[in-house]
């Protein structure tokens, strides 16, 4: 591993002409206790891997100090959305997909629950490397040979429940459509997220859906995942919400929202 | 995280490996508690990502053996943990060294 690599990734702007290969968009809601070593860990592995990168951190109105925190960091690739005030993750997730450069595209959560170096079998779907070639890939802790740690009870039921109603009524053959983290082509990523109308924790998977509806093939991919402490993901109030959204998600394809 | 411990008279040693975070840090905390040390040295190098309260531990830690006259030595970081550190500055803080026998 080359730390140079990480120096002068910090210190040395891309070009503002020609589009990097990945940008890392990272959305944050009062994140200031658990984003900076997610910061850290990512810019150590995504330098490694030798191409020019991006780094957003799509802010969500943050109340504490993730703001000043990023900004003080120093890093000349790494750039703040402001939002004057909160509107969603999936507001925030849309924001940094549609101000982002890159080629690839990929939305990791702030607490590093999925290790960043699984990026690099996400990739590997999209970037011609494999073939089929995909549009998108999201990392899955559903598939085969997916590795969960620290995963409580009631989050595996919440999950379970889910995973059946988006199969059986939304018709989505994805098992896992929450996993916070998806990459996408800069194509991919751009139509999708126009289209996106759902800000809250259930725009993945009208994303999803949208992929589905307009033809985009996407690969699931086993990941690491680790159930990292202090999640704002309240169970029982977002399975209702949920629920509630997956019928907003068919109401709206039925009055035409979708249209391609 | 796997933690292996050794302990002298002089030293607790603790070799840490794989994802340091809040679910392991009582774990480190209760081994400080338990030996108290003056001097003590944590082998970073199999640990892939740690996370603030990871770095929250590290510090009480380091804090509790000078209150004892004594230091917390860090050694062998890998590059994501050493990125880490500086982001937080807390490089600045601690005797940081490469070589895992450091005293």
């Amino acid at each position: 591993m080359a730390y140079s690599n990480y120096q002068r990734w910090k210190t040395t702007p891309i070009s503002d002409t020609a589009a990097p290969y990945l940008s890392v968009i990272i959305p944050a809601y009062n994140e200031a206790e658990r984003i900076v070593p997610s910061i850290g860990a990512i810019a150590s592995h995504i330098c490694d891997l030798g191409f020019d990168w991006e780094l957003i951190i799509a802010d969500d109105g943050s109340k504490d100090e993730t703001v000043a925190l990023v900004e003080g960091l120093g890093l000349v690739n790494a750039r703040v959305l402001k939002a004057p005030k909160n509107g969603g993750k999936g507001s925030a997730v849309k924001r940094g997909m549609l101000a982002a450069r890159g080629k690839y595209r990929l939305f990791a959560d702030a607490d590093n629950s999925t290790p960043i170096e699984e990026v690099t079998r996400l990739l590997a779907k999209i970037d011609g490397s494999q073939t089929p070639r995909y549009d998108i890939a999201i990392g899955s802790r559903a598939a085969e040979g997916a590795q969960e740690s620290n995963k409580s009870l009631l989050r595996r039921i919440f999950s379970g429940g889910l995973r059946m109603m988006v199969k059986y009524v939304l018709g989505i053959n994805v098992r896992d459509t929450q996993c916070g983290f998806k990459l996408y082509t800069a194509e991919a990523a751009e139509r999708l997220h126009k289209a996106q109308t759902m800000m809250g924790f259930s725009f993945d998977l009208e994303v999803l859906y949208l992929a589905a509806k307009y033809g985009y093939k996407v690969a699931e991919v086993a990941v690491a995942w680790v159930d990292a402490p202090g999640s704002k993901v309240n169970p029982t109030k977002e399975a209702k919400r949920f629920i509630k959204d997956m019928a907003a998600i068919k109401r709206n394809d039925w009055r035409g929202a979708y249209a391609a | 995280m796997q933690i292996i411990e050794e302990i002298t008279p002089e030293k607790l040693t603790l070799r840490l490996s794989g994802r340091f975070d809040a679910h392991e840090t009582p774990q480190v905390r209760q081994k400080f508690t338990e030996h108290a040390p003056k001097n003590a040295l944590i082998d970073l190098s199999g640990v892939t990502f740690l996370d603030s309260a990871a770095l929250s531990t590290l510090v009480q830690a380091m804090k509790n053996c000078r209150e004892r006259g004594g230091e917390l030595t860090l050694a062998n970081m890998p590059q994501p943990v050493r990125i880490i550190f500086e982001l937080t500055r807390l490089d600045k803080a601690f005797n940081i060294v490469n070589a895992p026998d450091a005293p």
